[in-house]
């Protein structure tokens, strides 16, 4: 039920704002790993951000999986650029924002019912600020080499 | 695993926008001259005339390209049951192992139809410019080899190559071929 109100919550675009031509917005929120947090493997989406999430998360983005931005709405927008950072997915702005809170200035773009944000400014960068290892431990374990747990 | 976790992203599909004809409103695709698995000259048009679903990846690929390439397979496979034809394309990001002759058993086990495509890296980066796709070298996996972070959203084109929409690559075949099916039958 977490896993699909978290859906409906992606899904919850702004129809009056939305338009085939974009419209610049800011948004405040994470970045997020899309694939675990659509997906529901490595739990609900409450343990699939913030610092629980973190290692696997720079996994991810590296294996290729596009991030998101998850707006303290409930919004969820698939990133498609970070400033000058062409990459959609692992490139280097995209790994040093892994799990952080950030303010960006870009221009939002709904098609086919999903939320696209190509990020022009990140105003400000927050850190890691969702500090849920402390409820979740990392999420999941196995994101922790062996050599480097304790 | 990554697979068997598209349920979740299936939810997509409970979307209240409709595919829509309109051109995307961000600039991507274009023109390019690359070679495919079998060393035959191929450009973003397809010969068949079929449309296209085209993934940036490569075909060893341990990491999204393993999840994108099924269901772009699978996308194709139901769309042909729908009497659509798409033909599933990917351009490789690793050209010093997708080779000419290398990429077809990789490929096939994905689906019989998957058209790899190498180039010179001149070549290669003409598409990738045209899609804004980078590629980074990540780490090298003991086993996999060479791992590469890269843009790996699939891309839908008409026959003559134009970009119809995108799907981020944790969209479920059954969405992908929902809206794929509005976008093609407009053609």
């Amino acid at each position: 039920m977490r896993i699909l109100a978290a859906a409906l919550a992606c899904l919850a675009a702004s129809p009056a704002l939305a338009s085939e031509e974009g419209n610049r917005i800011q948004v405040t929120g994470e970045l997020i790993d899309t694939w675990c947090y659509y997906s529901g493997v490595m739990g609900g989406p409450d343990a699939v951000v913030g610092s629980a999430h973190h290692t696997c998360a720079l996994w991810c983005s590296a294996g290729g999986i596009p991030v998101g931005l998850l707006g303290d709405d409930g919004t969820t927008y698939m990133v498609l650029k970070i400033d000058q950072d062409d990459n959609l997915a692992g490139g280097d702005t995209a790994l040093r924002l892994a799990s952080h809170t950030i303010e960006a200035d870009g221009m939002h773009y709904e098609r086919d019912g999903i939320n696209y944000l190509v990020v022009d400014q990140v105003i400000s960068d927050l850190d890691i600020t969702n500090l849920n290892h402390e409820d979740y431990g990392p999420v999941p374990g196995f994101a922790i080499p062996k050599s480097a747990r304790k | 695993m990554m697979r068997t976790a598209l349920f979740c992203a299936a939810l997509f599909t409970t979307t209240s926008a409709g595919a829509t004809s309109l051109p995307l409103p961000f600039d991507v695709g274009g023109d390019f001259e690359l070679t495919d698995q079998h060393g035959n000259p191929r450009t973003q048009i397809d010969p068949e005339g079929n449309g296209q679903l085209l993934f940036f990846g490569y075909a060893l690929c341990p990491g999204i390209c393993s999840s994108a390439m099924p269901m772009i397979a699978d996308s194709v496979d139901a769309l042909k049951d729908a009497g659509i034809g798409v033909t599933p394309v990917m351009i490789t990001i690793d050209p010093d192992r997708d080779k000419v002759g290398d990429m077809n058993a990789p490929l096939e086990k994905y689906h019989p139809d998957f058209v790899g495509l190498t180039g010179s890296e001149t070549a290669l980066q003409v598409a990738y410019d045209a899609y804004s796709v980078e590629k980074e070298l990540a780490y090298v996996d003991p086993e996999y080899g060479p791992v590469y972070s890269h843009g790996s959203f699939v891309y839908l084109l008409d026959a003559e190559g134009n970009v119809l929409t995108l799907f981020p690559p944790i969209l479920s075949s059954e969405r992908v071929v929902e809206l794929a099916e509005k976008y093609l039958s407009d053609e």
